[in-house]
């Protein structure tokens, strides 16, 4: 029935004949005449006659839409020019600036939260669980037995102070690993011989 | 009798020749390595392995003229970009102040790539290896063997095209049943080597970066409480090491030693009354030895044998 309608409609369309009664249906219904309209259209762009498809007030309407969008603050994630741009221009050493860099606070506490803290807490809590030869609590010959979160205790309240002893003594390596960063980080190597130590003769093969 | 005799002393030559052949190509390799990072113009992502742990980075060099400059994007620390414009560094860090020092390098970047090859030879015997495949690229692979047993070894598969390093593992042993066993792995996964420098770089190099213009201090040299009485072969104490004033009142002493391309640093802080343990991240060992009145620890990329030598060696 449908396809029945479609087949008229388009014959009509292209200027075929049409009987009384499907005139009449096409005069008194508006969706039969927009289809008429949707068929005659795209029968002219397929034969290039139409000019353009777009309504005149197109562009203002578009405008109008344009306007009416709220504003997004997008931004690059790594836009590092912008990032200068937008004002990291005094350095947080500049104060204590100078060649054998010494003195670093604001900076290195600012950096190593960033690095460091992924560098060593991530690899440290995942080898407490499981026993894996990188960055574990592993006992070194001869010594005493590492505190370790795997470790089990009948006594919950014991276990509790060993985990607190633990997390302790994760954060005050954490912090010395952060400061051996920045020292690497800042100081020339420049080695002398120090007066106090005895060192072994390098032997060269 | 007189062909077997020559036969046998070619062999003698031969035998004599080749080692040093060998090391002599090592070492040509080896520069061709340093000239590659310090004088291409590229655009590299990598990742560094420390066990199961992944941090990827991406990696850009220019050169243009006397003009210099690098830059490093550590992937998985949101905010920071290291850049390197010539002999000075900038950390710049997202709504963060930045740091700046002076170096002419990067220092997160593999030292070996960029230390005087003078230091390292003093260190290492390199070897050239059996060539194979990288990521699709014709590798050649460089041992850098201590000579010391007790330091790390490095194997580097060069890109035998460009000279460009390819893959980094830090080794402690290196028999070939432990040629799996990396301590770290460092990987290129992207290469790109252009003519021109990156476009970004280009911009970078005209920008203004965080202002140095300011006056200089002096560093305060805190009093040692404590004696180092042995250092590793190869190491020495850097004079004056940084003053690390967010620890001032648990570190009681502090020495950064050096080999030229290896820090270690000791640290004698007041007894937490916890016992000896030991870490590693990647190839840096974390090992702390604590008795009744101090905790010594120690850190750096050596073995936990030596750190413990060099914590016992604290007086």
């Amino acid at each position: 029935m449908l396809s029945e309608k479609q087949e008229w409609l388009s014959q009509a369309a292209d200027n075929k004949p049409v009987t009384p009664e499907q005139l009449s249906a096409l005069l008194t219904q508006p969706e039969l005449q927009q289809t008429v309209q949707r068929y005659q259209l795209t029968g002219a762009i397929m034969r290039n006659e139409a000019d353009s498809v777009l309504p005149v007030d197109f562009s203002d309407t578009f405008a109008s839409l344009l306007d009416q969008e709220p504003t997004y603050q997008l931004q690059a994630q790594r836009s590092l020019l912008q990032k200068v741009k937008m004002g990291v221009r005094q350095a947080a050493n500049a104060e204590w600036f100078k060649p054998a860099a010494h003195g670093a606070i604001a900076a290195s506490v600012a950096l190593v939260a960033v690095l460091g803290v992924q560098q060593y807490q991530q690899p440290l809590e995942a080898d407490l669980s499981m026993p894996s030869p990188v960055l574990q609590t592993r006992p070194v010959a001869g010594f005493a037995t590492p505190v370790s979160l795997s470790q089990t205790s009948v006594d919950s309240r014991f276990e509790a102070q060993e985990q607190q002893a633990m997390q302790e003594q994760q954060r005050r390596l954490q912090a010395l690993l952060q400061a051996h960063r920045q020292q690497v980080r800042i100081t020339e190597v420049q080695p002398t011989t120090a007066a106090t130590a005895e060192q072994e003769p390098r032997e060269h093969k | 009798m007189m062909k077997w005799l020559f036969g046998m002393c070619c062999l003698v030559v031969l035998n004599m020749v080749m080692p040093a052949y060998a090391d002599g190509t090592g070492w040509v390799l080896f520069d061709k390595v340093q000239a590659s990072v310090r004088q291409h113009n590229f655009d590299v992502s990598y990742v560094v392995l420390k066990g199961g742990q992944a941090e990827t980075y991406r990696w850009l060099h220019g050169r243009d003229g006397e003009a210099d400059i690098e830059h490093l994007i550590p992937m998985f620390a949101e905010g920071v970009d290291i850049v390197r414009r010539n002999d000075r560094v900038y950390y710049l860090l997202a709504e963060r102040p930045s740091l700046i020092t002076r170096s002419e390098r990067i220092k997160e970047l593999p030292a070996l790539l960029f230390e005087e090859p003078a230091k390292i030879r003093k260190l290492y015997d390199a070897v050239a290896g059996s060539s194979s495949m990288i990521d699709g690229r014709s590798a050649q692979l460089l041992r850098l063997s201590a000579i010391d047993e007790t330091r790390y070894h490095y194997w580097l598969w060069v890109d035998v095209e460009t000279g460009f390093p390819l893959r980094i593992d830090t080794l402690a042993e290196q028999d070939q049943s432990s040629q799996n066993r990396a301590l770290e792995t460092w990987q290129v996964t992207h290469l790109r080597i252009t003519p021109e420098m990156p476009g970004s770089l280009a911009q970078l190099l005209t920008i203004d970066l965080p202002d140095t213009t300011t006056a200089e201090t002096t560093a305060s040299v805190s009093t040692q409480q404590h004696e180092l009485s042995w250092l590793p072969a190869g190491f020495d104490i850097i004079p004056e090491p940084l003053h690390v004033p967010q620890l001032t009142p648990e570190v009681l002493s502090y020495w950064l030693l050096s080999d030229g391309l290896h820090q270690v640093s000791v640290f004698v802080q007041r007894s937490h009354q916890l016992p000896t343990q030991a870490y590693r991240d990647g190839a840096v060992t974390i090992f702390v030895q604590s008795d009744a009145q101090r905790d010594i620890t120690v850190i750096g990329p050596i073995n936990v044998d030596v750190a413990q030598r060099l914590a016992a060696a604290v007086r």
